[in-house]
């Protein structure tokens, strides 16, 4: 029996059926767990926010000539140093990792829209603008405008977290927006 | 006492009088902490929330920017209810998710999270009326964890919630099948189906994730596991860390990718079965150490006594 079930678990790794999509199979995708975690490596999305401040002070805060008035592009990234309990009570560490998942998410309903379709009907595109404009603020209290941008960077052995441009892929760069909640 | 090496015929058959309700318990006691866990997170998220924001910030930790404070209100139900398809579900979602609905949510996982051992310590003792009790208790925790999934656009933690979800619905199936199976005769009968149920997801997990590892040259080579730990929460890895070595990654690449594929094996003897779980709870919390993720220590940990159980009853 034992051997049966190896056999049918070996199976599900080399054949492959359909995949089903629809409103309700995605909220309801954890009665369907594929357990593969963390199996390829390659491009992963990242979120990155600039804000406008201003030609001084974006020159000011760059340390360098400001680009008219826009801040350089900051990414926005879950990181959280560990801290006393965390096995037991972890709910900003978790909140961190759903808000990157967000940005999967927001990636993956990219690639599913047909061509031509406008990306601001996503609710995903809802969340990470809202997200996006949090973290504007954060980074720029000072912004009065603000972009974000969707790019897909491959992880790299320098630990550069997609600061090297050659290894990222812009996937969504929104137009000037306003900065107000 | 029961022992861990039954030598019985096959699952069905298997004496398993004594060992079957010490397995239930624990599994309902270490489910019900991880069920705890989750719920006093999601009380402190909620309360982040747009319209209870007033009542505390939390630090958002975002990369480069550090004490931060800002309301939650990308997790704003206003902007997710639009992923509700139908008209009048969205209403009733509403009622839900609204700071009333979700609170009263919270009360009920808590409350109903705490009878569970009690109902299953019962179950095995009152018959009918305490089995009776115990379906509707794991009924209304499946829904709560499918409404609180929903909340969370599908899933809030992944692998955790997956996990929680398959513990759940195996506690579903032993308690209808015991329900139905008039417990006084058989009172164990619908945990052999859970148990299996349970244990059947959790060697699954181990396995394909294993598997689909041993597939990739970059987790081969030992490459992988450094990436993934450089681009996690905690990361990335100090400059001197040991698994910034490419002999030493490889060797930890091998070493736990074996460990996961080697897991069905646990079936075969009660005390392997044992030494997995051991291994299995060591390599949790090196996840958890490296990753965050605490909800993985405690779903995973749940499925350990449908493991043992199983392989005790020398399901071969």
């Amino acid at each position: 029996m034992v051997a049966a079930y190896g056999a049918l678990l070996l199976l599900t790794l080399v054949f492959k059926g359909p995949i089903l999509k629809g409103p309700w199979l995605f909220l309801l995708r954890s009665f369907f767990p594929n357990w593969k975690f963390f199996h390829a490596v390659g491009r992963v999305p990242h979120l990155y926010v600039r804000g406008f401040v201003g030609v001084k002070a974006a020159g000011k805060a760059a340390g360098k000539a400001p680009s008219e008035g826009w801040t350089d592009w900051q990414l926005v990234y879950p990181r959280r140093a560990r801290g006393q309990g965390d096995l037991f009570h972890n709910a900003e560490t978790n909140l961190l990792l759903a808000q990157q998942n967000l940005v999967d998410h927001f990636w993956a309903d990219l690639v599913d829209l047909p061509d031509g379709a406008d990306a601001r009907q996503l609710v995903s595109f809802a969340m990470v603008d809202r997200l996006a404009l949090n973290s504007t603020l954060a980074f720029w209290p000072e912004a009065t405008q603000r972009q974000f941008e969707l790019r897909m960077v491959l992880s790299d052995p320098k630990d550069t977290l997609g600061n090297n441009p050659a290894d990222s892929e812009t996937m969504l760069t929104t137009p000037v927006l306003p900065c107000q909640r | 006492m029961p022992t861990l090496s039954l030598q019985t015929g096959n699952l069905l058959a298997a004496d398993l009088s004594g060992f079957t309700p010490l397995m239930a318990m624990a599994l309902a006691i270490l489910f019900t902490l991880s069920w705890l866990i989750q719920t006093a997170e999601f009380a402190q998220i909620f309360r982040m929330l747009p319209r209870n924001a007033a009542s505390k910030p939390m630090a958002t930790g975002l990369h480069m920017a550090t004490n931060l404070h800002q309301p939650l209100d990308w997790w704003d139900w206003s902007l997710q209810r639009a992923d509700i398809p139908n008209p009048t579900w969205r209403r009733w979602a509403d009622a839900l998710y609204s700071p009333t609905g979700l609170r009263w949510q919270l009360w009920l996982r808590a409350g109903s999270g705490l009878a569970l051992p009690w109902l299953v310590y019962l179950s095995f003792n009152c018959g009918l009326p305490s089995a009776t009790a115990l379906f509707l208790t794991v009924g209304l925790l499946l829904a709560l964890q499918l409404l609180m999934l929903i909340r969370w656009r599908g899933a809030f933690n992944g692998g955790s919630d997956f996990m929680t979800l398959m513990v759940l619905l195996g506690l579903f199936i032993a308690a209808g099948v015991n329900l139905l199976s008039a417990p006084n005769r058989h009172p164990d009968l619908g945990w052999r189906a859970g148990f299996a149920f349970i244990a059947l997801q959790a060697i699954s997990s181990y396995f394909l994730s294993g598997s689909v590892k041993l597939l990739r040259p970059e987790w081969r080579n030992g490459r992988a596991l450094t990436l993934f730990l450089n681009e996690a929460v905690r990361g990335p890895l100090p400059p001197g860390h040991w698994l910034r070595q490419a002999g030493l990654a490889r060797l930890g690449s091998w070493a736990f990718i074996l460990w996961e594929c080697a897991f069905p094996l646990a079936l075969l003897h009660a005390e392997w079965a044992l030494l997995f779980c051991l291994v299995a709870a060591v390599f949790h919390f090196l996840v958890f150490w490296f990753f965050g993720l605490n909800r993985f220590f405690w779903a995973w940990l749940a499925t350990f006594p449908a493991i043992i159980w199983c392989a005790a009853a020398h399901w071969n």
